[in-house]
């Protein structure tokens, strides 16, 4: 982080943690799928900012801490498939010319799920569990 | 988000991701400001919308770890199953804003960090699948492969299926 300029450095987070984390549930709302998936019930808990519906698996002693190696790396609950992630560190340049850091927690999802569905559709939007499948990505 | 099944490839020891022009949106700095309690307690969150496009190669190496529940906890991060890999990845991307004030490319690696990629199951998953393993030999998931053909009837009297969670005797007489 120090090789970065303060105001840069705050920018550093940009991928992982601002684009990748919009500061609600990790698996939003997706517009126009009929099965929507369901964000694991459990989470990190952030103050000041609440429960982030996603575990962050690591190696033990670390500063700040992960969480244990078998934590699951699942965003979406009711899954069963293929899981893929991984932190990455990189570097970007804007479209002035500046320099940025790059950290990133890309994970990918490929299987099955049981989402929600509506259940009636002279209801507000009431669901019922429902089966399907689809790729993921959390970026 | 959702992507076509056909972005993401998986061939051997790898999985690449390909995507072109994905609609995301962006916080741009994580973690916010923190701004004082309005009086509703919702606080607001300015969303930039953009676009993204890149490519990533996750590649699994070594052993796999087994990995069975270690809790029946819904929210404990230990209630799920798989066989997982110690996995790299790298890639490339490029960002820019739609209304066209920001843009961004690069490149990142997970050299040296914690990744991995395998196969899991949670949530309604778990009971069902870790149940099957226990109870059904190799023997009993072979047999879960017969077929209901005319001919797999006949034979299905014979033999134990799998059918629902557990398995099941069936019986043509």
């Amino acid at each position: 982080m120090s090789v970065f300029p303060l105001r840069l450095s705050l920018l550093v987070l940009f991928f992982l943690f601002a684009l990748v984390i919009p500061l609600q549930a990790q698996i939003d709302p997706i517009p126009n799928l009929a099965v929507q998936p369901i964000p694991i019930p459990g989470g990190d808990i952030l103050p000041p900012y609440g429960l982030f519906n996603q575990f962050l698996p690591g190696p033990p002693n670390q500063t700040p801490p992960f969480d244990p190696m078998n934590a699951d790396p699942h965003g979406i609950t009711n899954f069963r498939g293929v899981t893929a992630m991984g932190y990455t560190f990189g570097a970007a340049t804007d479209n002035h010319g500046n320099p940025y850091g790059v950290i990133t927690d890309i994970r990918v999802y490929q299987g099955e799920y049981v989402g929600g569905e509506v259940a009636d559709v002279n209801s507000a939007g009431a669901t019922k569990s429902a089966p399907s499948r689809g790729t993921f990505v959390e970026i | 988000m959702k992507v076509p099944d056909s972005a993401v490839q998986i061939s051997g020891n790898t999985l690449t991701i390909h995507l072109v022009d994905v609609p995301v949106v962006d916080a741009f700095a994580f973690p916010p400001p923190l701004p004082p309690a309005p009086e509703n307690g919702i606080y607001p969150v300015t969303l930039i919308p953009a676009r993204i496009s890149f490519d990533i190669t996750y590649t699994k190496s070594g052993l796999p770890r087994e990995i069975h529940p270690e809790s029946r906890d819904p929210l404990s991060p230990v209630n799920w199953g798989g066989e997982m890999w110690d996995a790299t990845n790298s890639g490339t991307f490029s960002l820019t804003y739609t209304d066209g004030s920001f843009s961004a490319s690069g490149n990142f690696s997970s050299q040296g960090n914690f990744g991995e990629m395998g196969t899991e199951h949670n949530g309604v998953f778990v009971d069902r699948d870790e149940r099957n393993a226990s109870s059904a030999g190799p023997a009993a998931s072979s047999q879960a492969q017969v077929t209901q053909t005319a001919e797999g009837a006949k034979q299905a009297g014979r033999t134990v299926l799998l059918k629902g969670h557990v398995p099941v005797k069936v019986s043509n007489q």
